[in-house]
């Protein structure tokens, strides 16, 4: 019997930015916006549920998330119903599980969908929390919570032994920004930036300015991951099969960082490699990519570590204008994690998303003739990585 | 505008929530690697290393990583460390830490098992940490909590560590 293939359909995202709405608002919106995406697809078309959420037991006192949505989403899963945590990969781990639950038979369609309620009624809840994220008695206990301070070593390292300057970790916030004016559905919708603006922000953690940090955010997404014969009936759109993955974890805690330094990120080189291998692609057949904008500087080492450019390269690199919209490979062309904002668990789906479009041609920002794209999460303190590659034709 | 009186969550009456605790639940009781609590109150900096294969984990553990052996000993670490790289949060440092902020990636050399380990520098007023600078292990008080045990309240003592810098700065 041949192998089934795993199709995405598409899939919508619900607005992002600090919303007033519950979380199941937010899922509810997200499955809203899916279904205007895939119109011919109803409830009980649905038979597997992959719900992503780091955030929904402690922030909304929902522990055992899937079951509520199978409620508010007249679901009646009969293949597989679960909450997946991997924080920031939440999505994406999600679609390499769903990937090898329509392979193996067990589903013929399944939902992933992720959401976070960041915000909560008093501020230092949100940054709280982000203490329980890391490695609690060990890191966390040394303060180590919210993000910047973690990425500011890194481009502090970055720019040590590369020569990497804070223009050239700009010209990533203005393409990112940029982009993400055209995408009503971002969190900085509709503003744009400029290179100005970009190097006299306000500092959060040298070397890294506002600008360079994307911010928490609250927000939803769900797609739909069927076999082809199911996406058949469900679509007429241009297929997109999901072709590799690979999802590298090395260590929890800083004690275990796998790099010479910490500009070396050989955890994602291995992700890449696993990817490009099971997708049976390299690097230069990628025509668009949405990958982890976190800060400015994680762009940069990950457009080296994915091998877009050679290693320590990647500041010149996106100075170059390799990743604006005439280019070659242009990334993150719906506004990344910079504009669009990160609600972790959905944040992978909402990659998912463009790149969908981008292959189907129907993206704002069309990159012309997109056969094969590529998403990357990295989760925690770059402590994961997680690599899905999509293309118009399945693996021979 | 009525402003309301704020009263917090009524049903928790200032009662101790260990899934707020910032600081670990060290003692005996919850935690099987308690002795490296017991050994930073001797200024000791520990861990456990296998007596199979040799193998130093950090952080400790109750089987050893790499072959999941549980015949493991205790053993010091360097408490002095070099730092390779720092970052100063001055405004919106967490809830129970106080500005600056400094976090620093450690370089503990060569010879140290645990070659490379992100922590907090202390006693070290902002902008005087140099790249280079060589730090040692300070341990210090962090608040104790209560342990029900039947019908009694038994309180446990805690301490955490940190890095300051081995010449003291002004």
């Amino acid at each position: 019997m041949a192998k089934k293939n795993a199709v995405i359909l598409g899939g919508g995202v619900s607005k992002f930015g600090v919303r007033e709405a519950h979380i199941l608002d937010l899922f509810q919106e997200a499955a809203k916006a899916c279904s205007d995406d895939i119109p011919a697809l109803k409830p009980t078309d649905i038979d597997g549920l992959l719900v992503c959420s780091t955030m929904a037991g402690r922030h909304s006192s929902a522990l055992n998330t899937a079951p509520l949505l199978v409620q508010r989403l007249g679901l009646r899963p009969t293949s597989i119903c679960t909450r997946l945590d991997t924080l920031c990969a939440g999505s994406n781990t999600g679609i390499i599980l769903a990937k090898g639950l329509i392979e193996s038979g067990i589903s013929d369609v399944v939902m992933v969908t992720g959401a976070e309620k960041i915000f909560l009624p008093q501020r230092w809840e949100t940054n709280y929390t982000q203490l329980m994220v890391n490695d609690h008695d060990w890191d966390s206990a040394m303060g180590l919570g919210v993000p910047p301070p973690f990425f500011a070593l890194i481009a502090k390292m970055h720019m040590k032994r590369y020569g990497t300057t804070r223009e050239q970790m700009a010209h990533v916030s203005v393409a990112n920004y940029n982009y993400g004016s055209t995408n009503p559905n971002a969190h900085f919708y509709p503003r744009k930036l400029t290179m100005d603006e970009a190097l006299s922000a306000r500092p959060i953690a040298e070397p890294l300015s506002l600008f360079d940090c994307c911010p928490l955010t609250d927000g939803a997404s769900a797609v739909i991951i069927a076999s082809e014969d199911r996406a058949r009936d469900l679509t007429d759109r241009p297929l997109v099969y999901i072709r590799g993955t690979g999802q590298v974890a090395t260590h929890s805690m800083s004690a275990g960082w796998p790099g010479e330094t910490l500009a070396e990120w050989p955890h994602l080189k291995k992700a890449a490699e696993t990817a490009y291998k099971n997708a049976q692609v390299g690097p230069e057949d990628i025509d668009v990519a949405n990958i982890h904008d976190c800060f400015t500087i994680s762009e940069i080492i990950e457009l080296e570590e994915l091998g877009f450019c050679n290693k320590g390269e990647g500041g010149p690199y996106v100075a170059s204008g390799a990743i604006n919209i005439d280019a070659k490979r242009p990334i993150n062309t719906d506004g990344g994690l910079i504009s669009c904002g990160h609600p972790f668990g959905a944040s992978g789906a909402r990659q998912a998303i463009e790149l969908v479009k981008q292959l189907q041609g129907r993206a704002t920002n069309q990159v012309k003739g997109a056969k094969v794209a590529l998403a990357h999460n990295l989760s925690g303190p770059s402590a994961q990585h997680t690599v899905v590659i999509y293309g118009r034709e399945p693996v021979k | 505008m009525q402003t309301a009186r704020i009263e917090g969550t009524p049903a928790l009456d200032g009662k101790y929530i260990s899934e707020m605790d910032l600081w670990p639940l060290e003692c005996k009781e919850f935690n099987r690697l308690y002795k490296f609590y017991d050994y930073l109150r001797e200024g000791r900096f520990t861990t456990t290393r296998c007596q199979k294969c040799g193998n130093v984990a950090f952080p400790p553990g109750v089987i050893c990583p790499k072959c999941w052996s549980d015949e493991l000993e205790w053993i010091d670490l360097p408490t002095r460390a070099t730092v390779t790289t720092f970052t100063e949060t001055v405004t919106g440092a967490p809830l129970g830490f106080d500005a600056p902020l400094i976090l620093a990636w450690l370089d503990f050399g060569k010879d140290s098992p645990v070659k490379q380990l992100l922590a907090r520098i202390v006693n070290c007023p902002e902008g005087k940490l140099k790249e280079g600078d060589e730090v040692k292990l300070v341990v210090f008080d962090v608040p104790a909590h209560p342990i029900e045990v039947k019908k009694e309240t038994k309180v446990c003592e805690r301490v955490y560590y940190a890095f300051e810098p081995v010449e003291k700065v002004a």
